[in-house]
């Protein structure tokens, strides 16, 4: 649905007089988006930038269609937020506290604690709802944090390193609901993390941010695992002959011990005229793809 | 379905519509004191001043003349009684609203919970003004609603011998009055829970400006008795008198002291409009 879009036109923003946000302008719509960035790139003041947190910023943020300059309060009705650390506020249980942000989200009290029930059945901490929640271990606190962001049925997460801190079942548990959110329930999900293999395993677009500057956003199938003019081949024969056909048909070709890499428009084609000519006996021939790694290396080394 | 069997539903947002955001806030605080059984006991040990004024004016009534030997503004059912009581609860004042405010805001600085509040659909006004009738509610619960029952306690044992004044007059003019009052004590109070995050420091400030600065005038008054304006709880006191048509005992007129109870919220709502931010910028 394009009323369920984020639109950022022209966002600046700077802490003093260090810039941090720097004229981004993108389009997201619901989907599983991961926000990629090296530390101090600018990731976290940009969720907070979408929640309306931040002061003396210019630009728009449009969030499903409303100004959040004009009308911030009604987005953040649409807009969970799972932040990176600490607050869990003290004094709750945790279906306490989970209601009480419900009721604070415009929910009724009884809607909120019903939903408060439901949503920490969902997240796994139905056993522990009523234990104090500053007494919850780290991986409990995440998925509180979890459950507070989508007790109000929001449209559009925002999850601030989710996986932080996390041992691998949490990770892997963690990464399994928030897949369920974004496959399952349609969810609008921006999942900032420095951890490249979450947005793999959960996102199907990227958003890359440096210095505060947007360096890429893409779907991810249409970027990663595009390598078809990168092959890598091993195989029997006049390996000296091959190379030199394929350096003649205009292929750069690298050898690794016995693995030769060829990079050519159409390599494929190519490869296998080469090896025709040559005698060159095929053991394997497959293509190179790029992994969210490598695009996101590519990105920032630039 | 049992909860345990659901998976993620989605939220029926047609159904009746919440209550508004500073309603969740201040219910929230007010019921969340009152588990504590030693605040509880606080609360009724508060109530006692009432009920010896109540018993003295029974007293009084029925024994005539004699009850002129109850001397100290006790048995007083006019005007300057009732702002005579109010302010013998200032010490109560000062505990039930230090055990309640002093953390309200710090405590939320302290875990980061100030950014999940304002992750919600509610602005810093709303916060504010939430966390403001958590502090109102519980100053008017040693003051206001025990000097309101002392009228109707009064009225009755008068016989209604004390005519308007017992029954509309003065109620009216201590809920003015405290309202007025609650109102300073509690952004004064959240102001400074703003400063901090710790709520030792939030308390020591509270009490020392809630007592402190009385005991400092008390010493400075000596050298020169405009430097009563020094404390603030007197100041409070004396903005007193244009609510209950009633005259100063001190130097500083009652103009004079509402100028400087003003001045001290204008400096409570720049501090909190500078202190509830939902990111901290640190140079």
């Amino acid at each position: 649905m394009t009323q369920n879009k984020i639109e950022v036109s022209g966002l600046n923003f700077a802490y003093a007089v260090q810039p941090v946000l720097k004229d981004l302008s993108f389009t997201l719509e619901p989907a599983a988006i991961g926000l990629l960035g090296p530390n101090g790139s600018g990731k976290t003041t940009l969720l907070r930038a979408l929640l309306g947190h931040l002061d003396n910023w210019s630009g728009k943020i449009s969030f499903m269609g409303r100004d959040i300059s004009v009308d911030g309060r009604s987005a953040r009705k649409q807009i969970g937020w799972m932040p990176e650390r600490g607050r869990i506020l003290p004094g709750f249980s945790g279906v306490g506290m989970v209601a009480y942000l419900g009721e604070l989200g415009g929910m009724p009290a009884s809607d909120a604690l019903q939903r408060a029930h439901e949503v920490l059945n969902f997240v796994g901490l139905a056993d522990q709802r009523y234990r104090q929640a500053d007494t919850y271990s780290q991986g409990m606190g995440q998925r509180l944090k979890l459950a507070q962001a989508l007790v109000h049925d929001p449209q559009w997460l925002l999850l601030d390193e989710p996986t932080s801190g996390l041992d691998p079942q949490g990770r892997t548990a963690m990464l399994k609901l928030i897949r369920d959110l974004a496959n399952d329930h349609n969810f609008g999900i921006i999942l900032s993390t420095h951890l490249l293999s979450d947005v793999r395993e959960v996102c199907s677009e990227i958003l890359v941010l440096r210095d505060g500057n947007l360096l890429q956003h893409t779907k991810i199938e249409s970027t990663v695992g595009k390598g078809t003019d990168l092959f890598s081949v091993e195989g029997t024969g006049e390996t000296a002959d091959f190379i030199l056909a394929l350096e003649n048909a205009g292929a750069t070709v690298e050898v690794i011990k016995e693995v030769i890499t060829v990079k050519l428009d159409s390599a494929q084609a190519v490869i296998l005229q080469a090896a025709q000519q040559t005698n060159f006996s095929l053991r394997r021939m497959e293509p190179v793809t790029d992994s969210v790694e490598d695009v996101f290396f590519k990105l920032v080394d630039a | 379905m049992p909860v345990y069997q659901r998976g993620y539903r989605n939220w029926d947002q047609s159904t009746k519509k919440g209550a508004p955001p500073w309603w969740a806030i201040a219910r929230r605080g007010i019921s969340s004191p009152l588990g504590s059984r030693r605040f509880m006991l606080l609360l009724m040990a508060a109530l006692i001043p009432a009920v010896v004024k109540g018993g003295f004016l029974w007293f009084s009534w029925k024994m005539g003349d004699m009850g002129n030997l109850l001397t100290g503004g006790w048995t007083d059912i006019t005007a300057v009684g009732f702002h005579h009581f109010l302010n013998t609860q200032m010490l109560f004042v000062a505990i039930v609203t230090t055990l309640v405010g002093s953390d309200l805001i710090a405590g939320d600085k302290r875990e980061g919970g100030l950014a999940l509040y304002l992750s919600r659909p509610l602005s810093v006004r709303d916060y504010v003004f939430g966390k403001g009738l958590i502090n109102l509610f519980y100053y008017f619960m040693v003051t206001l609603f025990p000097a309101l029952a002392i009228c109707i306690f009064g009225y009755l044992v008068t016989r209604g011998s004390t005519g308007m004044d017992m029954l509309l007059i003065i109620p009216l003019q201590t809920v003015l009055y405290c309202l007025f009052v609650g109102t300073v004590l509690s952004l004064i109070l959240l102001a400074i829970s703003a400063m901090g995050t710790r709520k030792v420091f939030v308390s020591l400030w509270w009490v020392l400006l809630l007592l402190g600065t009385e005991a400092i005038s008390q010493v400075f008054f000596f050298i020169n008795p405009w430097l009563r304006a020094i404390s603030f709880t007197e100041m409070i006191h004396n903005t007193g008198h244009l609510f209950y048509g009633t005259e100063t005992s001190i130097l500083i007129s009652p103009y004079a002291s509402l100028a400087i109870v003003t001045a001290w919220c204008v400096g409570a709502i720049l501090v909190l409009r500078k202190k509830i931010q939902p990111v901290v910028v640190v140079s």
